[in-house]
């Protein structure tokens, strides 16, 4: 284990690094994950890249329809924000259950992205947003959808000389809620067995579903959205026999697999409750916000 | 080997260290500056017993690198209190019988202190105490009094604010 650890100190200088180095370099924000790769063997970069310290990419900008997370955010300023308590509180639910309170002071949301773990809590969320990365790189920037971004286990479609600065996404339609649910063995300090986000919009006079988004993690090679089952609901009256048959659905196009932490079909199991729960919670939510 | 300077403030005083680029938080504060209230176990961020505070913040010491918090602030269990001057949670600590073997108790305390003093003046309920220190593994199993201690210092905090 022998590395230079560079500090660069704009995203223009980061990248020039990074080109410079390849393919022996590697970015570093929080560290959580890469310092904890690098202990146990599983990478050896020979230059460590830290762009924790990059200026105005740690900012939550709210402009009138819509919000920019810089990647550099942290778990814990996602779970503090004001802004993420009414409809957007999938981001708190999924933000607050990352690691404990000194891994959130730290972990950055761009890392858990870029990692592209099947079982991140903070991906899911985003997928039921509909978010959109802003990437830059040697050729300039660049905008991609997270659903196209994530390609599969760890990887991405992110070149290693490229950086994601900030994650954005429209705000909701009136008559809206979100949420998130994760399982694992234990309350906290736990990766999830299966994590579920849910982004519910009902028509403006009826309680249909207008709209549907749902994101399911740790049941596949990589976070996904149950698109038949979000299509099923559209028009459907919102209430338990419909999202039951939305949660059959999503089970039904999950693809998890058994390891150590449950079984393949304990795991489909779980999709199908918890795709039903959340959107319960959706629904109870969005009546609670027009009472 | 590939040594630089690393210039950071360990409760409130400079220090100026030599270190290799692979060197931790964690490893320079016990080996280099001698904080040896700080401690190490599993290195991977999981049991919290090497927490301190960067810029005010519990982060895990052991997979930060050093080189990562040049120019920072970082606040050990040593710079919080001493004995004739304990920190309320301190006080509390030692009052309730939260501390066994103490081995987690300076990363039990300084995790308390970041999160109390992110909302100044609070009281959480027992959930969000144990939610709180949740990155912070008592292998004692003495959470109940750890958690009597934490809600003891909040109290006295939040009371002593108020007189204020």
């Amino acid at each position: 284990m022998s590395f230079d650890l560079h500090r660069p100190a704009t995203v223009t200088e980061a990248v020039d690094l990074a080109q410079r180095f390849a393919p022996t370099a590697r970015y570093v924000a929080g560290g959580t994950d890469t310092v904890i790769q690098i202990n146990r063997k599983k990478i050896d970069p020979a230059h460590l890249i830290d762009v924790a310290c990059l200026p105005g990419m740690s900012e939550i900008t709210e402009t009138a329809d819509a919000f920019a997370l810089g990647a550099l955010t942290k778990y814990r300023s996602i779970e503090t924000h004001p802004a993420f308590r009414g409809n957007l509180r999938v981001l708190l639910e999924a933000a607050s259950v990352v690691g404990g309170h000194q891994v959130r002071n730290i972990a950055t949301i761009g890392g858990n992205i870029v990692n592209a773990s099947p079982a991140a809590d903070f991906v899911p969320p985003l997928l039921a947003l509909d978010a959109s990365l802003d990437i830059t790189g040697p050729k300039g920037r660049r905008s991609v959808a997270l659903r196209d971004f994530i390609v599969g286990p760890g990887r991405t479609n992110l070149s290693p000389v490229e950086i994601v600065t900030s994650i954005r996404f429209a705000k909701l339609p009136a008559r809206s809620a979100t949420a998130f649910l994760k399982e694992g063995r234990r309350r906290a300090m736990e990766i999830s067995v299966v994590c579920v986000a849910a982004c519910l919009t009902l028509e403006a006079s009826t309680s249909r579903c207008a709209s549907v988004r749902l994101a399911i993690g740790a049941a596949s090679p990589k976070a996904f959205r149950p698109q038949q089952a979000e299509g099923f609901l559209i028009g459907k009256p919102a209430g338990k026999e419909s999202f039951a048959e939305a949660g059959r659905l999503a089970a039904e196009a999950s693809s998890p697999i058994s390891d150590v932490r449950a079984s393949a079909g304990y795991r489909r199991g779980l999709v199908a409750v918890m795709v039903e729960r959340a959107l319960t919670t959706c629904l109870q939510r969005i009546r609670e916000q027009n009472q | 080997m590939n040594r630089k300077i690393l210039n950071i403030v360990v409760n409130g005083e400079s220090h100026q260290v030599l270190i290799e680029p692979h060197w931790t938080l964690l490893q320079v504060l016990r080996n280099e500056i001698g904080m040896m209230g700080t401690k190490e176990n599993c290195l991977e961020a999981e049991c919290g017993v090497c927490t301190v505070l960067l810029d005010g913040k519990a982060i895990n010491s052991c997979i930060l690198l050093a080189g990562q918090v040049e120019g920072c602030s970082i606040t050990t269990i040593e710079g919080i209190g001493d004995p004739e001057h304990l920190h309320p949670l301190q006080e509390a600590f030692i009052e309730c019988g939260a501390v066994q073997c103490g081995y987690c108790i300076p990363g039990m305390i300084l995790t308390a202190k970041s999160f109390l003093d992110e909302n100044p003046g609070c009281r959480p309920s027992r959930d969000e105490i144990r939610e709180a220190i949740a990155g912070t593994l008592c292998r004692c199993t003495g959470y109940r009094k750890i958690i009597d201690a934490v809600a003891t210092a909040a109290d006295r905090i939040a009371l002593s604010g108020a007189k204020q």
